[in-house]
């Protein structure tokens, strides 16, 4: 059974008949030139915007689970956030344990594995870029979805939080979770079990990353060359 | 626009309710014995031992009493649940044009000669016409909810509306008797209000407990729709709640006492200011406060002898929603 599943999935003049399906356990990254629709394959993934063609989580189809249990099995990050009233950021966070009845599980943790934990009482609103996507995140974490679907969560982030959002990705994986994300950084496509190329709307390719990152694609979807150099590597000490 | 921290301590906080519950107890005997009768006779007047003291008692100041702070629960709880829905602080029920489309709809009820049909055409008429704003809005904002378009939507809906209503005065077609009714009527105020008005109002009672359980719902929508759908809230049919009851409050209120200005905007927007934005305890506290306001307004208004309460509080929630605005910056 997949844990998501595409068919022909649709949006008019965004997403052109995406069809892809994703194993439980799975890290994977969309990729693709702006424009290409990986907001948008995501926003449908996570059903919070409907188009033509079917969308199913763990085999079942999206449009027979009922609302509150959608909050359990999928959790999708926003690209971009702005919170116009000054919630805490704790209580934001545990805005993801609103479909378990707010039961405040992993609400704690969820803070601390985000550096969130010294924060937890400052309003949301005044919150820099990378702190509030952070905030994302964590209330995506305490969901405890097996579907985790997020929209460039390392975009607005620095070096070390992101990279720390990099391992957490793929500790979930390891743990079960699906973890579908996207992003542009292509140097750090090699730790993806996944990655799936958008282009213009289609699905262009997808697979390891060896496989699929090839010069040729580089070079026809991305416009770029690829080399390797000797560069600065960052990693978590 | 954004909060500061909560300005009150946990423990302050949680006694909010209950402190606003006392101001709202005494303020209420206060009303009862403050004017020109002697307070004495009205007390008598409890007992039934003053014939004139309980007819001023039970037909004069407790039905006005009654509609002013049903007029002011529901304009607060309309104002909480339409700044929650458009996620903007500064959405009411006045800013939006919802107030004005239930004073066009009463206001041409009134001018058609309609309204002396039965005591329901009037809150109906009204109801209509605030229907058919939130629409409007609705329909003009659609394309995200930013402050400008949202407030511009207002801006022309209260212009547009206001014309109807004018139209309806200059008509030569209404009678002068009609005509007086309708700019009394305009004016707004709890002025001789009965026990049917009570009644007119009431069902802001029902509202009031149906939008008691959306409170946690509400503090996800207010984060962001596609959001809150995410994370398990039925959005659809949560909004499509939120919008007719606030718009039902508003146009009750309408009906009995005219347009009462800025109850919406500032009563939401000071009680978020003083505990926070957690929905739970802003909709009880939203009853309850904007009971408060409007009824301490009205006594002030008494006092004054103004009498349109309408008037107090924009004078009263005009500066203060001045100084709210740069004591943020």
């Amino acid at each position: 059974m997949n844990a998501l599943d595409l068919t022909a999935a649709t949006v008019p003049d965004r997403l052109a008949g995406v069809s892809l399906a994703l194993a439980p356990g799975t890290l994977a990254g969309l990729v693709g030139p702006n424009g290409s629709g990986k907001s948008t394959l995501l926003q449908v993934a996570a059903g919070v915007l409907s188009g033509a063609g079917d969308v199913a989580w763990g085999g079942r189809p999206l449009a027979a689970i009922p609302a509150l249990e959608r909050g359990r099995l999928a959790a999708w990050v926003p690209q971009e956030a702005h919170f116009e009233f000054g919630f805490t950021v704790a209580a934001v966070v545990a805005q993801g344990r609103f479909a378990h009845g707010d039961d405040g599980r992993g609400v704690a943790e969820a803070l601390a594995r985000f550096d969130l934990t010294a924060l937890a009482e400052r309003p949301v609103n005044r919150l820099s870029g990378g702190e509030r996507q952070r905030v994302l995140l964590a209330r995506a974490l305490a969901t405890g979805a097996p579907l985790q679907l997020w929209d460039e969560p390392f975009a607005a982030l620095d070096p070390r939080h992101a990279l720390e959002g990099l391992k957490l990705a793929g500790e979930l994986a390891r743990g079960g979770q699906t973890v579908l994300f996207s992003l542009h950084d292509l140097r750090v496509a090699h730790c993806l079990d996944v990655v799936i190329v958008l282009h213009e709307g289609g699905l262009c390719a997808a697979g390891p990353p060896d496989e699929v990152l090839t010069a040729e694609l580089l070079r026809d979807v991305f416009g770029v060359r690829a080399r390797n150099a000797p560069g600065l590597i960052l990693e978590l000490p | 626009m954004s909060a500061p921290p909560a300005a009150l301590s946990t423990r302050a906080v949680r006694a909010a309710l209950p402190v606003a519950v006392l101001l709202l107890g005494a303020l209420v005997l206060v009303s009862l014995a403050v004017g020109g009768f002697p307070p004495a006779r009205i007390w008598a007047g409890l007992w039934q031992h003053d014939e004139l003291g309980a007819n001023v008692l039970w037909n004069l100041r407790l039905p006005r009493l009654l509609v002013a702070m049903l007029v002011g629960a529901a304009l607060s709880a309309s104002g909480l649940v339409m700044q929650a829905f458009f996620r903007n602080n500064l959405a009411s029920p006045d800013l939006l044009g919802v107030a004005s489309g239930g004073a066009a709809g009463a206001v041409i009820a009134i001018g058609a000669g309609w309204a002396s049909a039965s005591l329901l055409v009037l809150p109906v008429c009204a109801v209509l016409g605030s229907l058919m704003a939130t629409g409007a809005v609705l329909l003009l904002a659609r394309r995200g909810t930013g402050t400008e378009r949202l407030l511009l939507a207002g801006v022309a809906l209260n212009a547009l509306l206001g014309a109807v209503t004018s139209y309806v005065l200059s008509n030569s077609a209404i009678s002068y008797e009609a005509n007086a009714r309708v700019i009394f009527w305009l004016l707004g105020g709890l002025e001789d209000r009965t026990w049917e008005h009570v009644e007119m109002i009431a069902p802001v009672l029902v509202a009031a407990a149906l939008l008691w359980p959306l409170g946690r719902p509400m503090d996800l929508l207010s984060l962001g729709a596609a959001e809150a759908q995410s994370l398990g809230v039925e959005v659809r049919t949560l909004r499509r709640r939120m919008l007719a009851l606030a718009t039902v409050m508003t146009a009750l209120t309408t009906a009995v006492a005219g347009s009462v200005g800025f109850v919406g905007l500032v009563v939401p927007h000071l009680l978020r200011l003083l505990v926070g934005p957690e929905h739970r305890r802003l909709v009880p506290l939203a009853l309850v406060g904007g009971a408060v306001f409007v009824l301490g307004c009205d006594l002030l208004a008494r006092i004054a002898g103004i009498t349109h309460v309408g008037i107090v509080t924009s004078l009263v929630g005009g500066p203060f929603f001045l100084w709210l605005l740069r004591r943020q910056r």
